[in-house]
């Protein structure tokens, strides 16, 4: 039992980032160094488990199969952390409409599309990519896998204490999660170091949380529910607060020199994929996050795919003002992009909603010029009376 | 005593094993005409089908031959307002309502977003939208293909849906692309050219 106990607190002891070797690594080599072998019976396992889901990813038709795109984002980590540490990661685009990535103990790295979508630059992708790169580095699976099970010793134990044995369980659980914590701290300082040493923004980081922030007000607006406090940590929580983190980045990242955040090489490199990842979102039912991650893609500058994704996203709410509003911002982006067919069909679609019968059969008819193969082609004939 | 705790033992089994009589699931025969989606909407199957239990809301039912992640049937009856099944998660999965106003190319594009929220899918496509007689009123009918979350699994669906008095009737039929989907949409679309709106409800489903 004291054994246990020893064994699980010097890793949550752990204040700040210190060089890989520290965090009870169990060899010498990090883990990114070329044809590196697990060391040990429980990073042999994890490795192990890590091997076989990425067989599986690797083989999902949810990645995302764009070798321009892979070598981009590959590219950023290069320069994020550097090119002797980026070649012991294999980066997975997958096509999931949520903000996420995660990295697995063998060098596994995903990334959601809906990352991709509301990350608005090179650095604060590489932010992203530093952050989970630093889980890796300091192999916080494994770190994290031997203080869950130290954890659940503990609690197994304490079962049999009598009156206070809840007290130790409840600590002993809620140290996991308080070690999650820590180990995300960690990470984001780590990252923070890896920032100051590439050529991106070290300030990027902490818009990132910023952002995230502002949708989740928006999402809880838009859907009459309470605004989530950032302020406090709950017990089960795995991550810092939102809040806490974009203060401590931007606090760190005060002093140092303001670098390029390279927004028109990012919004070059996923143009292909925008509309492709909008639309994902848009299908959410979340109006107010939409809106709200919208107007911040635009800035000040609404371009025709980010207006039709407004117009589509007012159209299906679907209240009569919504329509009005939706085909004003269909025309705009037509004012912009004259051939794009699906503005012209949701245009129309608008209009017939909103009982134009007539306006809404001319756009529809562009739209039928547009694409004549289209899948609901037989559908709008027989809407405008064909 | 040992006979006593064995015969014990057997009417302990005895009632565990009763338990799937009770639970609800029931076998439509071939032939009959029979109320669905607790609405005045009936059909009349040419072979017999299950009837599930286990609704996926409020008003709507399942039926299947196999099981209903292998061929299933969902009868939807669905009134302004109302979201087309149950949500996983009301506060943070919330599903798209309909709504009487609604369009008929708006139908498909109402299954296609409860099903990417409820089955956290990014790959779900709409191959065709035609436009189709269903319960003597304009219909939509509409084929897609989707995968649920991570799976491997490629499975296609056909639907037939039309707005009669404000109110959607839909059906649907999931199934996967491999062997299932084609072998058995022949006995969906028997089922969706005997559908009928009676004027009043038929008896109440026991």
């Amino acid at each position: 039992m004291r054994r246990a106990l020893s064994r699980a607190i010097p890793p949550l002891a752990l204040a700040l980032p210190v060089a890989a070797s520290a965090a009870s690594a169990p060899a010498d080599l990090p883990p990114y160094t070329q044809a590196y072998q697990p060391q040990g019976t429980d990073e042999r396992g994890l490795w192990m488990l890590a091997d076989e889901d990425e067989r599986n990813l690797r083989d999902s038709k949810f990645v995302i199969n764009d070798p321009a795109l892979q070598a981009y984002v590959g590219g950023v980590l290069c320069r994020a952390v550097g090119e002797d540490r980026c070649r012991g990661v294999r980066i997975y685009l997958v096509r999931v409409a949520s903000f996420n990535a995660n990295m697995a103990p063998n060098g596994t790295m995903q990334l959601w599309s809906g990352l991709l979508l509301r990350v608005r630059s090179e650095a604060e992708l590489a932010a992203v990519l530093g952050h989970e790169f630093a889980h890796f580095e300091l192999r916080h699976s494994l770190a994290g896998f031997r203080q869950r099970r130290s954890a659940t010793d503990i609690a197994a134990w304490a079962s049999f204490l009598g009156q206070y044995g809840p007290a130790i369980q409840q600590t002993a659980i809620g140290s996991i999660f308080q070690f999650n914590r820590e180990q995300e701290k960690q990470a984001d300082l780590l990252s923070l170091k890896y920032a100051i040493q590439s050529p991106y923004s070290a300030q990027a980081a902490s818009h990132i949380w910023q952002r995230l922030m502002g949708e989740a007000d928006a999402t809880a607006l838009g859907r009459k529910q309470r605004s989530q406090r950032y302020d406090r940590v709950a017990f089960f929580a795995t991550h810092p607060t939102n809040l806490d983190r974009a203060t401590y980045l931007s606090t760190l990242s005060a002093d140092v020199a303001v670098k390029p955040e390279a927004a028109e090489s990012y919004s070059t490199a996923l143009a292909k994929w925008l509309p492709e990842f909008l639309s994902d979102q848009l299908k959410l039912n979340d109006f107010g996050g939409t809106e709200y991650l919208l107007a911040s893609l635009a800035g000040e500058h609404w371009t025709a795919p980010l207006l039709f994704a407004r117009a589509e996203l007012y159209r299906q709410r679907g209240n009569p003002r919504d329509l009005v509003a939706a085909a004003d911002f269909y025309r705009s982006a037509l004012g912009a992009d004259p051939d794009m067919a699906d503005a012209w069909r949701g245009l129309g679609l608008c209009l017939m909603r909103d009982r134009q019968q007539v306006e809404g059969t001319v756009a529809l008819k562009n739209y039928i010029r547009l694409r004549p193969q289209a899948a609901d082609i037989s559908m709008l004939h027989a809407m405008i009376g064909e | 005593m040992a006979i006593r705790i064995a015969s014990f033992l057997v009417i302990i089994c005895a009632a565990l094993s009763a338990q799937p009589l009770i639970a609800g699931n029931a076998l439509m025969p071939a032939g009959t005409s029979v109320a669905v989606a607790k609405s005045t909407l009936t059909v009349t199957p040419e072979r017999e089908w299950n009837r599930l239990s286990a609704r996926p809301g409020r008003n709507s039912e399942t039926w299947t031959l196999d099981g209903d992640d292998l061929n299933g049937v969902n009868f939807y009856s669905i009134e302004t307002a109302r979201a087309l099944f149950r949500e996983v998660s009301k506060r943070t999965k919330p599903l798209p309502r309909f709504s009487s106003t609604m369009l008929l190319t708006d139908i498909p594009a109402l299954l296609e977003n409860s099903y990417r929220i409820a089955l956290g899918t990014t790959l779900f496509s709409m191959t065709n939208i035609e436009p189709v007689p269903f319960l003597g009123a304009k219909g939509v009918r509409f084929s897609y293909s989707f995968r649920k979350q991570m799976e491997d699994v490629s499975r296609n669906g056909e639907a037939v849906g039309a707005i009669v008095n404000g109110r959607l009737y839909l059906m649907s039929f999931d199934a996967p692309a491999i062997l299932y989907f084609d072998r058995d949409v022949a006995t969906f679309r028997q089922i969706v050219s005997s559908a009928r709106l009676e004027s009043l409800p038929m008896a109440a489903r026991r």
